[in-house]
């Protein structure tokens, strides 16, 4: 059982076209506004709409479509059961039945429901991957440390914040390596993983979990008297050995954004 | 509000834990049900609770929403409110849970601490995904009660395992999460 060979932290994919030269903020919310447009979608007529653009900015990005996709295919056996559920367990009343078998009926209220939600997760899903695809795990992070930046005035510690998803994205490999180390070790003395039903399973998880925390613990103390020592105060008066810029690509893309905005918007509320 | 290096340090290691078991799938315990598996990713989050105060269990919460959300291990938490917002609520409840019991008993705190942390997370994840319309009120019940109940059990048992082996390597003077 090789558990940590293959981490993939976000599963970035280097290039250096537009998109991915786009400041990461302007991707943060060009993402945000493509997911809460897509919370809103209710008829099949924005669905195409959204696709067009999409592909368009798959496309822009060089990203194969196989692989944007690739992420997804673990989930099918879930959508399509998603799809099912909707499809013979919504009930309205009017309802048109296309057809029923035993218990189940299959409505066309439950068909227009089911395809709905089933392309929402599908464009949600196609958004986030564009993000992570294209987006690296650290400029992610500036990014959103930029952006929460004014929430520094009502008194959160964004730059403290920042520091712990610096510290977890860091130790994610560190841990994942002593991980490896633990079960190593527990399956030299014999224990076998992989099978067992559920209770024996779960009792597997013990000798792992239990060195593995108190590891992680015994770091943890350890990092706290390093920052210590050396004086940790948090954000205050620190700069960045790489500022973030926002160039012409970026006024570019906010521009088209805006311009899809409306499109959609005009769409779903007319 | 100030955070502390304790706090930032704790937050970010339980987040990477938090993480590592969603990227080795070993916080997953296959169960046949539609969601695919129980999980026991949010034990980190109920530990940091008990051993930090609840502002470290909302941010490791929020860790392991954000990283959900960009990993989705089933559709639905490709949608930030069915993965990140209930998520955030696991840590500050499973501290408040302590905090009342644990005059009573602090084993039967860490106890049910656990157990209403992992009560929360699928209670919320099961609510939102039935009110954004990703699954009918019958099935999320039957899947909060299939996963639920054992996720509960594990939750509560391993909470009180792991608090009691990590207070051994804690300073003496940092062992309640109640000192300010």
């Amino acid at each position: 059982m090789e558990l940590t060979k293959n981490i993939t932290l976000g599963v970035y994919l280097p290039g250096n076209t537009a998109v991915h030269r786009l400041d990461p903020r302007t991707k943060i919310i060009a993402s945000t506004i493509l997911i809460v447009i897509l919370l809103l979608i209710n008829s099949y007529q924005a669905y195409g709409y959204f696709f067009l653009f999409i592909s368009a900015v798959i496309a822009a990005a060089g990203i194969p479509p196989g692989y944007a996709l690739r992420g997804l295919k673990p989930m099918l056996p879930v959508l399509v059961l998603m799809w099912a559920f909707q499809l013979f367990l919504h009930s309205s009343p009017d309802a048109d039945v296309i057809f029923s078998w035993w218990i189940f009926s299959a409505t066309d209220a439950g068909l227009h429901l089911g395809n709905m939600i089933t392309l929402r997760v599908l464009f949600l899903f196609t958004v986030t991957t564009i993000l992570t695809l294209t987006t690296s795990i650290v400029s992610l992070t500036d990014g959103l440390e930029s952006l929460l930046r004014p929430l520094k005035k009502i008194g959160l510690p964004t730059q403290e914040l920042v520091m712990t998803m610096v510290i977890a994205l860091r130790f994610v490999l560190i841990l994942a390596e002593e991980l490896d180390k633990i079960v190593k070790a527990q399956m030299a003395r014999g224990v076998a993983f992989d099978r067992g039903n559920f209770i024996q399973k779960t009792r597997k998880i013990f000798p792992v979990f239990l060195p593995l925390f108190i590891n992680a613990f015994r770091r943890a103390e350890d990092l706290i008297v390093a920052m210590e020592s050396r004086s940790y105060t948090g954000g205050k008066g620190r700069t960045k050995m790489k500022t973030l810029h926002m160039g012409r690509v970026d006024i570019a893309c906010i521009l088209i954004i805006l311009l899809f905005t409306g499109l959609m918007v005009l769409t779903i509320f007319t | 509000m100030n955070l502390s290096v304790r706090k930032i340090v704790i937050s970010g290691i339980l987040g990477a834990i938090s993480i590592l078991l969603g990227v080795t799938r070993l916080g997953f315990i296959p169960v046949p049900t539609p969601a695919g598996h129980a999980t026991i990713m949010h034990i980190p989050v109920i530990l940091g609770a008990i051993l930090e105060g609840p502002v470290v269990g909302l941010i490791t919460g929020a860790i392991f929403g954000l990283f959900s959300f960009l990993q989705p291990g089933a559709p639905f938490f490709a949608d930030p409110l069915v993965s990140i917002l209930p998520r955030l609520f696991i840590g500050p409840l499973a501290y408040l849970i302590y905090f009342l019991t644990k005059r009573i008993n602090t084993i039967m705190a860490y106890a049910l601490a656990g157990a209403f942390g992992a009560a929360t997370n699928t209670v919320l994840v099961m609510t939102m995904a039935t009110w954004r319309g990703y699954l009918p009120a019958e099935v999320s019940i039957s899947i909060g009660v299939l996963h639920g109940i054992p996720e509960l059990i594990v939750a509560a048992i391993l909470t009180v395992v792991l608090v009691k082996g990590i207070q051994r390597v804690r300073p003496v003077d940092e062992q309640t999460s109640i000192k300010k």
